[in-house]
């Protein structure tokens, strides 16, 4: 028997369209579950939001990385951030950033903001990647441009995404879009996901709701569990 | 340079290098018996950006400055239209103006008040982001443009996925308020809200009529 998944219960649809696939042609994709976003003294901390928004899917997300890795589905990390010469930052991108008071590549209680091999760019102990699993250092908020995401994912034959991480609204919204005009089936998780301002996390699942699924769909961690087999 | 009243703050932008980009401002989206209107949604939500947009489409014109018009649809034979896409139904099928969402069809083009100029570059995009599978990135080269002028429908759907894109790509947007529509009041308010937040972190919003205004007193 190979290890399967769907319907999964979920908002507009029971997910995937397709009814049941190999848990062989899914993903779980973990956006940017980096210090500088959910850990003291990183980026959003310096921004002065509040870091407990965004550990919120943490838990959830511990809990389904390791049910996913029992069935053998392929997980995939990605990671913001810049080369050390600063390079691959848009002008802008780094204007705004000083702007607000925490100018990336700029020294931070975890060490250079957003930039390649620094204590805040690293990914959190609950989620790490464990051996064997693709991490994908992106430039930007979304994980396909410049990048080989897409690569990776045609490579392994993977046709459906489920997405967790952070931000909701921006990274994983921003990733999701991309994924989705790609062709690919997503399924975005309540539970595993979190943003800066609370009105936002929820604006952006419902957005991916409407139009019958303009986006995709929306469910919880315990729903992908529930409509596994392995 | 001209200089718009912003948010989150003022933004300037070079003539030589800011294009127009009109999103999606086709028939199927806008106009009464559409495959926007089919699905039960308001679509007097989405008109109301006509009027302001032509008055800006025409002072951007008066200077001869570039627009870059974008359509969503697919062939004919839905061969560039993934499965996921097709399996949430309406594309291909026949709607009041043609078949929905398909090149060549009526409904597919821009309405009458919008219409491209002969030059004026129009995108066909098979997805919601304008950069994804067409050629956008390599004439907004051509044009040696840093900045983007963002309207069209709708908010946080097209306009929204091509800002994430253009902003990755390193380009500075501007998405004007009046000239970009949801069919959703609610997203409208918070599509909006999300591209100026955190320092602007996917670029700025203002009005046409400041834009309008800062082309003019440049002159």
């Amino acid at each position: 028997m190979t290890a399967s998944i769907g319907p999964v219960k979920a908002d507009p649809y029971p997910w995937p369209y397709d009814g049941t696939v190999p848990v062989s042609r899914t993903a779980l994709i973990c956006v940017d579950w980096q210090t500088d976003f959910c850990g003291k003294g990183g980026y959003v901390d310096s921004m002065g939001y509040d870091i407990e928004l965004t550990r919120a899917g943490l838990p959830a997300t511990a809990r389904l990385l390791e049910h996913v890795r029992d069935l053998g589905m392929l997980v995939i990390h990605t990671r913001e951030g810049h080369d050390p010469d600063l390079s691959d930052l848009p002008p802008n991108k780094r204007w705004r950033s000083a702007r607000i008071g925490a100018e990336i590549g700029s020294d931070g209680p975890c060490g250079r903001i957003l930039v390649k091999g620094e204590p805040g760019w690293e990914i959190v102990p609950e989620v790490a990647p464990v051996a064997g699993e693709v991490i994908v250092d992106k430039p930007g908020k979304g994980a396909f441009y410049a990048t080989n995401l897409d690569l990776v994912l045609r490579t392994h034959g993977i046709t459906h995404l489920i997405l967790t991480g952070i931000t909701t609204d921006v990274c994983v919204h921003t990733t999701m879009r991309e994924a989705n005009d790609r062709g690919y089936e997503c399924l975005i998780l309540s539970d595993c996901t979190g943003a800066t301002d609370p009105s936002n996390h929820t604006a952006a699942l419902h957005m991916v709701t409407m139009q019958g699924g303009v986006f995709g769909c929306v469910a919880t961690s315990d729903d992908v569990i529930a409509a596994t087999e392995p | 340079m001209p200089t718009v009243d912003a948010k989150p703050a003022p933004f300037t932008f070079d003539t030589d290098s800011t294009v127009l980009l009109v999103i999606d401002m086709q028939r199927d989206f806008l106009l009464p018996g559409g495959f926007g209107e089919s699905l039960g949604n308001d679509v007097s939500q989405l008109s109301r950006t006509i009027e302001p947009l032509s008055v800006l489409m025409a002072a951007w014109r008066a200077q001869n400055l570039p627009i870059i018009h974008t359509r969503e649809g697919h062939e004919p034979d839905l061969s560039d239209c993934p499965p996921s896409k097709l399996a949430r139904g309406g594309i291909g099928e026949q709607g009041s103006f043609g078949r929905i969402l398909i090149r060549g069809e009526y409904g597919h083009d821009i309405v009458d008040e919008l219409q491209p100029l002969p030059g004026e570059p129009v995108i066909d995009k098979p997805g919601k982001g304008a950069f994804y599978a067409t050629d956008l990135a390599d004439i907004l080269d051509k044009f040696g443009t840093k900045k983007l002028i963002v309207t069209g429908v709708t908010t946080e759907v097209c306009v929204h996925t091509t800002v994430r894109e253009a902003n990755d790509r390193g380009y500075d947007c501007l998405v004007l308020a009046d000239c970009v529509g949801s069919y959703f009041p609610e997203f409208q308010r918070v599509g909006l809200e999300m591209i100026a937040a955190q320092g602007g972190i996917f670029g700025w919003v203002a009005d046409s009529p400041a834009v309008i205004a800062a082309l003019q007193e440049q002159k």
